[in-house]
């Protein structure tokens, strides 16, 4: 109960401080902040933007977008890699946190079996992944990445200056991996004959709140790659 | 009268001698009124609070009857002691009677479902569910028309006494017979009395005898009681004493009490612990398995191998609320303070209120480290469904328990009953969506059917209406018991029929053989035989009829004569060769055979001046049918019962409910089965025995239940009942579950590939873990300095 109230109310304000703060961005210098009448105006903003996915064309244009992305910074047999995680953690993410906000005995049956089947496949391409882009991710490599960047920013309410999105990018990429690890973890040790009641307890709970992290920071970094 | 009379000194010695002897009674009874006033008030605080001492006092009482009077043992004629009367001046009889031994009527709604009481009727196929609670398939004494008095009857030995026994005014019926046998009190004794003359069997001996009122001074072992009350005409009262007359069949219940257990003053001396022995609970209780033959097979409960009893777990105070101790019993059991008494509550013990470890379980329950088990098992599962009852096989075994097949009372004759027949372990989700182990059992009844409702038949008048059909084992057994004669001295008549060898036995049926070695017999056909041991010849004497021995002569005039009281009008004949041997006024006479000569010697019946079989068709086929099988009936005889049913009443519809369906005849008068929600299998949970944790499910890994060949999914579970049939009900473990037969295949394969599985992911979180390790190095490096950024250093250059 409490992970669901959170959980939820947790993806809806991260969801919401990334989109107004793209709204607050795209306004000049002295409009950006709160006010009710940017509020207002974010409100129609998204509805719009919302609105519009319900045409075939913007949805050809996003997984456009996201392939050409996908392609250019997964290069060759890696995209692959890239896809199967892709998949494999939607299917992680929605099956969960459906059973677990909608079905109060949780995640169990079928889905439940297929989510331990995409587990394998999200583990093994997430290793892949973080060993093939850790480098690229590193403290000191962002710099030049930062030169990249071609657009836009990340635009701070707080210090009222805007970011290079490759900044968020990279704690997005961190915290999914950290995430990551503690999914796997946590899979890895509620089946060992090792760990005890309490044990197994703190593995449900390390899971579930570290597929919370895991999808904060995908929703992250899923803003920081839109342009 | 003049003055001089009045004040004459007789006369005034009189009325004083009056006047001093009324002031002499009032002060006696003045003084004994208040002394049992203040006995009275002292025992009530005594008794309404605990003294605190741990020990239960000698009891040494006076014993009162029915009446409130106190016994005197070595009285004529004294009457049976009563617990209402003996026991209530210091325990609330009131009070205990709401107790859960007693109290089958106003137990909470939701009180966990528990054994129902089995009417059983073997002869005529009835196994039915009788319970004062409403659960789907079971059905109350009063829906089946079953009175109080007639519940006492049938399952009095192993009530408790009260509830049903104490029947209020309004509760007597017309067919109740307590003025003669007295009401059943609570047997105090039954479970309290540390005596070794505390007999169970001598409580279901009086129970049974409709000596209610006798039972517990009976069963005590305070006295000893003769006499049969079912004997006596309805109209007779305690008031009418014994009736002379009658010293050898409707003899008067008397008692004789054990002088020995009294002190001087007439007080009984009694051990009455607070804490029941295990063999009190145990006569009622237990259950056992029945492949095993021997009392030194079983192991028993792990908590009383520990040493612990019974009521140490189910305990009760003066209420004689039980703790039943099953998890949700605080909902119903309102003077639970907390679950102390579940498996959970001594097991995991109370939660740690200011940090550290907390307290481990009561009386030194291990704590168990259910290591590997993922959270979902203690969601789903009750402790008991790896911890108790027989581990599960790919059948169920079937078991006896106390109530249900009467175990725990001991006689000259074997107590123990076939029937009803009981299962176990089965695996049920119940409404909690938690599964539980439970017994099992399937309904078996004949039935008026109304529109979807069924309405059971009284099992005698059903019987009633066709014996010969039922009957089929009793005639067979009576008919080779006359064949007795036949057989050579220590040789015993029986008859083979298919692959079974019958025998017929004490209580007038037969006894089933399967031998190694059996002499052949074609398909229809009998074979008599004569057996001792593993010895096995033929019953009937092969010899030339020319030159016959008086012996032989003799011993076919025995048989056939003693085939005449159950010929059914027929005349039983012997043939051998070419000769009919037959009995005329006493005499056996012996004529020429018609047609064919016997190609070997055979015993039946006349017909057309040749023999026909000793058995019928039908006999045949049922004895082929049923084999060594503990089933009591044929589909075939279920058919022919339903024709004569509904042959006595044509507008009616009959069916019998048995193996979990509900067979019918259909437009052509042949049996079919069917589906009805009152032949689905009733069950009931079990907790006992507890096996040791070493020997729970799960101890060698996941794979003792998820695997594609576990029993405890993939087990069948087969209705049992009377009925030999195929048309059964059959379900998967997994079906009675709910957990999905596909989905647990599937989940049992995937328990092949778990070891890569794990291995894949113990890699991944290696490969992971080690990169974010150098991270955190690389950025602590940086942050301390350690190791230069590449821009500074190029820069510094």
């Amino acid at each position: 109960m409490v992970f669901g109230i959170i959980s939820i109310l947790c993806i809806l304000l991260v969801s919401l401080r990334l989109t107004f703060g793209r709204y607050v961005s795209r306004l000049s210098e002295g409009r950006r902040g709160i006010s009710a009448e940017n509020i207002r105006a974010y409100a129609g903003w998204i509805y719009r933007w919302k609105i519009s996915f319900l045409k075939n064309e913007r949805w050809t244009k996003s997984f456009a977008y996201f392939f050409n992305w996908a392609q250019k910074n997964y290069p060759g047999w890696q995209v692959w890699v890239f896809y199967f995680m892709g998949v494999s953690y939607f299917y992680l993410a929605f099956s969960g946190f459906f059973f677990s906000w909608f079905v109060s005995r949780g995640l169990y049956g079928f889905p439940l079996l297929l989510h331990v089947a995409c587990g394998a496949f999200f583990a093994l391409s997430l290793t892949a992944v973080a060993f093939l882009k850790a480098r690229f991710y590193l403290p000191g490599n962002i710099k030049s990445e930062t030169n990249s960047q071609t657009s836009g920013g990340f635009y701070c309410l707080l210090l009222k200056r805007s970011f290079p999105r490759i900044y968020l990018q990279v704690v997005a990429f961190w915290l999914f991996i950290l995430a990551g690890f503690f999914l796997i973890l946590s899979t890895l040790g509620s089946m060992l004959p090792y760990f005890n009641y309490p044990a197994q307890t703190l593995f449900f709970n390390l899971h579930r709140w570290s597929a919370l992290v895991s999808v904060v920071s995908a929703i992250l970094g899923i803003d920081s790659i839109i342009d | 009268m003049n003055q001089k009379d009045i004040h004459s000194p007789g006369l005034r010695a009189v009325v004083l001698a009056v006047v001093v002897a009324f002031i002499i009674l009032a002060v006696l009874y003045i003084s004994d009124w208040l002394a049992a006033q203040d006995t009275g008030q002292l025992e009530t605080k005594e008794k309404a609070q605990w003294s605190g001492s741990q020990i239960s006092p000698l009891h040494r009482i006076p014993l009162m009857d029915e009446f409130n009077e106190k016994i005197i043992p070595t009285a004529p004629q004294a009457l049976p002691f009563s617990t209402r009367y003996s026991c209530a001046p210091c325990h609330s009889y009131e009070t205990i009677s709401r107790g859960t031994h007693f109290n089958f009527r106003e137990r909470p709604k939701i009180d966990r479902v528990s054994e129902p009481w089995l009417l059983v009727d073997e002869k005529v196929g009835i196994q039915l569910p009788v319970s004062f609670q409403s659960y789907p398939g079971f059905w109350s004494p009063e829906k089946l028309g079953i009175t109080g008095w007639q519940f006492v009857n049938l399952f009095g030995r192993n009530l408790n006494g009260g509830g049903p026994g104490e029947p209020a005014e309004n509760e007597l019926t017309p067919d109740s017979r307590w003025r003669v046998s007295g009401y059943l009190e609570i047997n105090c004794l039954g479970c309290h009395n540390h005596s070794l003359l505390q007999d169970h069997s001598e409580w279901v001996k009086q129970v049974m005898r409709q000596n209610f009122r006798w039972a517990a001074t009976a069963a005590s072992g305070l006295g000893e009681v003769s006499g049969m009350a079912s004997r006596l005409p309805s109209t007779w009262d305690l008031q009418d004493g014994p009736n002379p007359d009658d010293h050898e069949w409707a003899i008067v219940p008397e008692v004789k009490y054990n002088l020995n257990l009294f002190d001087a003053r007439n007080n009984a001396v009694l051990d009455l612990p607070h804490q029941p022995e295990d063999s009190r609970c145990l006569a009622c209780h237990s259950v056992t398995p029945r492949k095993e033959k021997t009392k030194a097979a079983l192991d028993g409960d792990v908590h009383t191998a520990s040493g612990l009893k019974c009521v140490d777990c189910h305990r009760n105070d003066i209420s004689h609320q039980m703790i039943r101790g099953f998890e949700g019993e605080i909902l119903t059991n309102p003077r639970l303070k907390a679950e102390d008494f579940t498996c959970a509550g001594c097991h995991l013990g109370k939660n740690p209120e200011k940090g550290g470890q907390g307290f481990a379980g009561r009386l030194g329950a291990p704590r168990p480290a259910h290591r590997g088990f993922p959270k979902v098992h203690f969601e789903r599962l009750a402790c008991t469904v790896c911890h108790s009852g027989p581990l599960p096989e790919k059948k169920p075994e079937r078991v006896f328990t106390s109530r249900a097949n009467r175990l725990g009372v001991f006689g000259k004759a074997l107590w123990t009953s076939d029937y009803p027949l009981v299962i176990e372990p089965v695996y049920v989700k119940g409404k909690d969506e938690k599964i539980y182990p439970q017994r099992m059992m399937w309904p078996a009844f004949w039935a008026e059917k109304k529109g979807e409702e069924l309405v059971p038949l009284d099992g005698q008048a059903v019987f009633g209406l066709a014996p010969e059909i039922f009957q089929v084992k009793e005639k067979v057994s009576a008919l080779i018991s006359r064949l007795q004669p036949l057989a050579d001295e220590g040789f015993s008549a029986a008859v083979i029929v298919s692959e079974f060898l019958y025998l017929p036995n004490v209580d007038g049926s037969l006894d089933v053989l399967k031998p190694e070695k059996l002499i052949k017999v074609e398909k229809n056909s009998f074979s008599l035989v004569q057996i001792k041991g593993e010895e096995i010849k033929p019953l009937l004497p092969s010899f030339d009829p020319e030159k016959a021995e008086p012996d032989i002569e003799d011993k076919i005039m025995n048989s056939l004569e003693g085939l005449k009281p159950v010929s059914d009008g027929r005349e039983p004949v012997f043939v051998v060769d070419k000769v009919l041997y037959r009995v005329k006024e006493g005499v056996l006479e012996k004529v020429e055979k018609s047609g064919e000569p016997a190609r070997f010697p055979q015993i039946g019946w006349l017909k057309d001046e040749t023999s026909e079989k000793l058995l019928s068709d039908f006999e045949l086929r049922t004895l082929s049918r049923l084999g060594d099988g503990v089933e009591t009936l044929t589909e075939e005889q279920v058919a022919l019962v339903l024709k004569k049913l509904s042959g006595s009443d044509s507008q009616k519809e009959f069916v019998y409910v048995a193996s979990g369906m509900m067979f019918s005849l259909d437009s052509k008068g042949s049996l079919r089965a069917s589906e009805h929600p009152l032949a689905r299998a009733v069950s009931w949970p079990l907790a006992h025995n507890v096996r040791p944790a070493q020997q729970s499910l799960g101890k060698n890994g996941c794979q003792d239940c998820h695997s594609p060949e576990s029993r405890v999914f993939f087990g069948r579970i087969e209705a049992e009942s009377p009925l030999k049939t195929e048309l059964k009900e059959s379900r998967l473990r997994t079906d009675f579950m709910r957990t999905g037969r596909f989905f647990q295949l599937i989940f049992g394969f995937t328990f092949w590939i778990r070891p890569v599985f794990k291995l894949v992911l113990a890699a991944c979180v290696s490969v992971i873990g080690l990169l974010l390790v150098l991270v955190l190095a690389r950025v602590l490096g940086r942050a301390s300095g350690m190791s230069e950024n590449k821009d500074k250093q190029e820069s510094g250059r």
